[in-house]
């Protein structure tokens, strides 16, 4: 397949990203909401995200131990990339009338409120459909917009959802307390999931010109994705439990650390593959054993805890990298542990165009990871960071419901537009010369 | 549990309910039930799991394995079967239509070859190459179809200097490769070894997170692609490889240390990134505690007896509380006190403070740590219709998570979960290829089919 690839990051910007022409309205904060319009955003839909002026996402404070990059929240520029910033105050009628006046020339609207909140605002699914009959309207939120612990007003977040799916306590080592990750995975995924319901929706508009209303719940989202655990505790009447590092469907698969103290994850569980690891070991005749005779012998919990005693006493003796070169010699799935320095430095991600350089306007040159989809006549990318809150008002307000800088100046005297407080995260930049990222300058 | 008064806005969540219940999902129509989609992943779960989200949506899928079927659907704990079939594909093999093909022999190519005239999407995950050695890679392929969306997920890539790699794509590796595997998991105490606690190291997560998301991303840039073709008539290739999927949804990790030449370290059950945020112990096990404003971090403290010993109310930003040094001196402080409830205690605490507490409706998350076994006995989730088993004719009454959301107009659905290796050759070649009976005794006994 090399030959449609050839050349891919060369020519990444001569084509557009396949959603081109797409129109998304965001009304969300922290990383569930926001991360699903991004994904939209970097396939080439035009998102307009709407914060409540004049602090926004509460994303604009967050950060690892303090630091900042340029007084914004790293966390935030990774959520929120290629998309237009606009402060509109959705508590007050005009302010509600003017996203009406956009939501009726939108393909799609997200949300991430509580229950009933959109409709408090006028700006619930009925309402817009009103103005907008094929709108897709999704809200996301931790459980749902029915059901006992959304009438309980229960808040939710990532860390919630990986503890009351179960998520956590089947991540640790046996005997350990639930672990949680390191990353905000029901968010993010669930963020991402969020947006397979949306371009779904969207075919089935094109064919029928019908919209709809799509709700998820994190929790529910991330269940989905523990795939084996539930039939296995049904029809097995028994509870899954953590089991570290290893992989309890797949044997061998599991970390082992390595004679260079560095760590190593293999797994080899067809034929080939097994035979070929037991080779790399130089012991060709545990492929023999009966115990290891074919993987589903293999899996029973005995046999597994002796061949990945067996693995664990090689690696003892082997580099990390050593493994790794085994198994592209011999044909099995093996791999160093990578960190933060192999993210930047690893020639592959590189070359592939998934780690690369931004050219921000406001925020300059900076390291960032583009979407992971690489499709051969559309390539989806990063353009640009985030921008202050309300920085775009003028241009989505002129461009698209055609407002003169009278009518904008009314706006903003009566705070239905808004703009940044004067505060870390909401202002520009320290080091913005005041033009640069504008679209519209006065 | 007091009993449940229902919230002003009930008539919303009624409203909503009679508009998206699962239980009507079959009076619906289908978003994808004008696709045909082929699926030949191989050893890869990332593969089925892309092809469950089409098929669940409607479109039509035709899963083909080799003749003695794949390998994942030996991948179970403890090697534990249902009807000769491991736990993970009884999830997976969902509404697929299953065929058998040999396509290391010519013969069976050229069948294959054949269908793909027909069909929207091709999804596969073989090591970069292996389709294109027998001849079916997508520049064979779209000659024959300009319109076909061809999905390839690999641990390399289709490009880039490790693509030439002829390994398969399993999740634990994607996973240790993926950069997250590295930042997670508990924190070696300082004078401690690794062989006296061999748990303090990087861990990864249990469920196979990784393909999921390479698979979800791959769904994602599929319904992508087909908008574009919509308008256009062009099919396209897209290239996932599961590692990067995973890492994407990493956050600040690569920026760090780009910037500030900091490797992300595993912090435990802590966020490096954000306060109140963890997971905590109670007097039955745990819970997690979540307040990302200043508000809910004090309504925690109230909650817990603390708000005036700890001066809460002198408390003006959350910024200091996410440095390091503070974190742990806070975790110190509430762990001794959170030790004092149960979990379900802790929780409801919470749900009352949002009532009637100082600060209210403000109130911390707190959420209970729970097994998996509570989390499939849980009612809410029954009620919600995330548990609702699947009459399945072959496999019988078989519980599984329903799909991820809910919708008015045209949501997913499970219709069956699995079926055996082959079982619909009989209807899938006759439909597609006018196979009869004579014909696929024919190709069996040559072991094509």
């Amino acid at each position: 397949m090399a030959a449609v690839f050839k050349d891919y990051v060369k020519n990444k910007f001569a084509r557009p990203g396949p959603l081109k022409g797409v129109r998304v309205l965001e009304v969300c904060t922290l990383l569930f909401g926001p991360s699903g319009p991004s994904f939209l955003a970097e396939m080439g839909a035009e998102v307009i995200k709407i914060e409540l002026p004049p602090m926004g996402d509460v994303t604009r404070s967050l950060n690892p131990f303090g630091w900042f990059y340029k007084e914004q929240s790293p966390m935030f520029m990774h959520i929120n990339p290629n998309k237009y910033y606009m402060a509109l105050d959705l508590h007050i009628d005009l302010g509600q009338q003017i996203f009406k006046e956009l939501a009726a020339k939108a393909d799609i609207i997200e949300f991430n409120l509580r229950p009933g909140v959109t409709r408090r605002w006028n700006i619930g699914y009925e309402q817009v459909k009103e103005v907008n009959p094929g709108i897709i309207y999704i809200e996301k939120n931790g459980f749902g917009q029915w059901g006992l612990y959304a009438e309980q007003d229960r808040p939710s977040n990532d860390g919630a959802a990986q503890a009351l799916s179960g998520y956590a306590w089947i991540s640790s080592f046996p005997g350990r307390p639930p672990l949680k990750q390191a990353i905000w995975i029901c968010d993010y995924y669930g963020g991402l999931m969020g947006e397979v319901a949306v371009l779904a929706a969207l075919h089935h508009r094109r064919k029928t010109g019908k919209g709809q209303f799509i709700e998820m719940s994190q929790s529910e989202n991330i269940m989905r994705a523990m795939s084996w655990v539930w039939p296995y505790q049904q029809l097995a009447q028994k509870g899954v439990e953590p089991a570290g590092n290893r992989d309890q469907c797949i044997c061998p698969a599991d970390t082992f650390l390595c004679k260079d103290g560095l760590l190593a994850a293999v797994a080899a569980p067809a034929p080939d593959e097994f035979l070929g690891l037991c080779k790399a070991m130089g012991k060709a005749e545990l492929a023999k054993d009966p115990r290891f005779a074919d993987h589903a012998v293999r899996l029973q919990d005995a046999n597994a805890l002796a061949i990945l005693k067996i693995i664990a006493d090689w690696a003892r003796t082997v580099t990390a990298d050593e493994v790794e070169n085994l198994g592209k010699q011999y044909g099995f799935a093996a791999t160093r542990l990578h960190n933060a320095v192999d993210m930047n430095e690893d020639p592959q991600r590189r070359q592939r165009g998934f780690v690369k350089e931004i050219d921000d306007p406001l925020y300059g040159r900076y390291v960032e990871h583009d979407f992971p989809v690489m499709m051969s006549k559309t390539p989806p990318k990063i353009k640009w960071t985030v921008r202050p809150v309300g920085f775009d008002n003028d241009f989505i307000m002129t461009k698209i419901l055609g407002r003169n800088q009278t009518q904008l100046d009314e706006l903003y005297l009566h705070g239905v537009l808004g703009r940044w407080k004067d505060q870390q995260g909401r202002r520009p930049p320290p080091d913005w010369d005041g033009q640069s990222g504008a679209i519209v300058r006065r | 549990m007091a009993e449940h008064k229902r919230p002003k806005w009930a008539d919303w969540a009624d409203h909503i309910r009679s508009l998206d219940d699962p239980a009507k999902n079959f009076e619906k129509p289908e978003a994808l039930d004008d696709l045909v989609v082929l699926d030949l992943s191989s050893r890869s779960m990332a593969g089925p799991y892309c092809t469950s989200l089409l098929a669940e949506l409607g479109a039509e899928t035709i899963r083909v394995e080799p003749p003695g079927g794949d390998l994942v659907r030996t991948y179970s704990p403890n090697g534990f079967m249902h009807k000769g079939t491991g736990m993970a594909y009884l999830q997976e093999g969902r509404n697929k239509y299953h065929v058998t093909l040999d396509l290391e022999k010519e013969e069976g190519r050229e069948i294959l070859r054949n269908l793909v005239g027909q069909v929207d999407i091709l999804v596969e995950t073989y090591p970069t190459g292996t389709l294109d050695a027998w001849g079916l890679g997508y520049e064979d392929l779209v000659k024959l179809n300009p319109r076909l969306i061809f999905a390839s997920i690999t641990g390399y890539g289709q490009f880039g200097p490790d693509s030439g790699r002829k390994q398969y794509d399993y999740d634990n590796v994607a996973q240790a490769r993926s950069g997250v595997q590295y930042a997670t998991g508990e924190v070696l105490p300082e004078g401690k070894t690794r062989d006296e606690m061999p748990y303090a190291t990087s861990t990864k997560a249990g469920p196979w997170i990784a393909w999921s998301t390479a698979g979800t991303f791959a769904a994602l840039g599929i319904l992508a692609a087909l908008y574009y073709r919509e308008a256009t008539g062009e099919g396209q290739a897209l290239d996932i490889s599961t590692p990067e999927a995973y890492e994407r949804l990493n956050d600040y990790m690569l920026h760090w240390y780009a910037d500030k030449g900091v490797i992300n370290e595993r912090f435990g059950n802590l966020d490096t990134c954000l306060w109140l945020y963890g997971f905590f112990p109670t007097k039955d096990g745990g819970v997690f505690l979540g307040g990302l404003r200043l508000e809910m971090w004090k309504a925690f403290v109230d909650i817990i007896g603390k708000y005036d010993e700890w001066e809460a109310d002198s408390w003006t930003t959350l910024a200091p509380f996410m440095k390091k040094d503070w974190q742990l001196k806070y975790q110190a402080m509430i762990n001794p006190e959170t030790v004092k409830y149960t979990s379900d205690e802790l929780t409801h605490k919470s749900i009352d403070y949002a009532k009637s507490g100082r600060l209210a409706p403000i109130t911390p998350v707190v959420a209970e740590i729970v097994a998996p076994w509570k989390t499939m006995q849980d009612e809410v989730w029954h009620d919600r219709g995330v548990f609702t088993p699947v009459q399945d004719p072959v496999y019988g009454s078989i519980l599984c998570a329903q799909a991820q959301w809910k919708s008015t107009e045209t949501p997913p659905r499970t219709k069956w979960v699995c079926r055996p290796v082959g079982y619909d050759n009989g209807f899938v070649y006759l439909k597609y290829l006018g196979f009869g009976p004579v014909k696929l005794k024919e190709l069996a006994d040559r072991g094509i089919v």
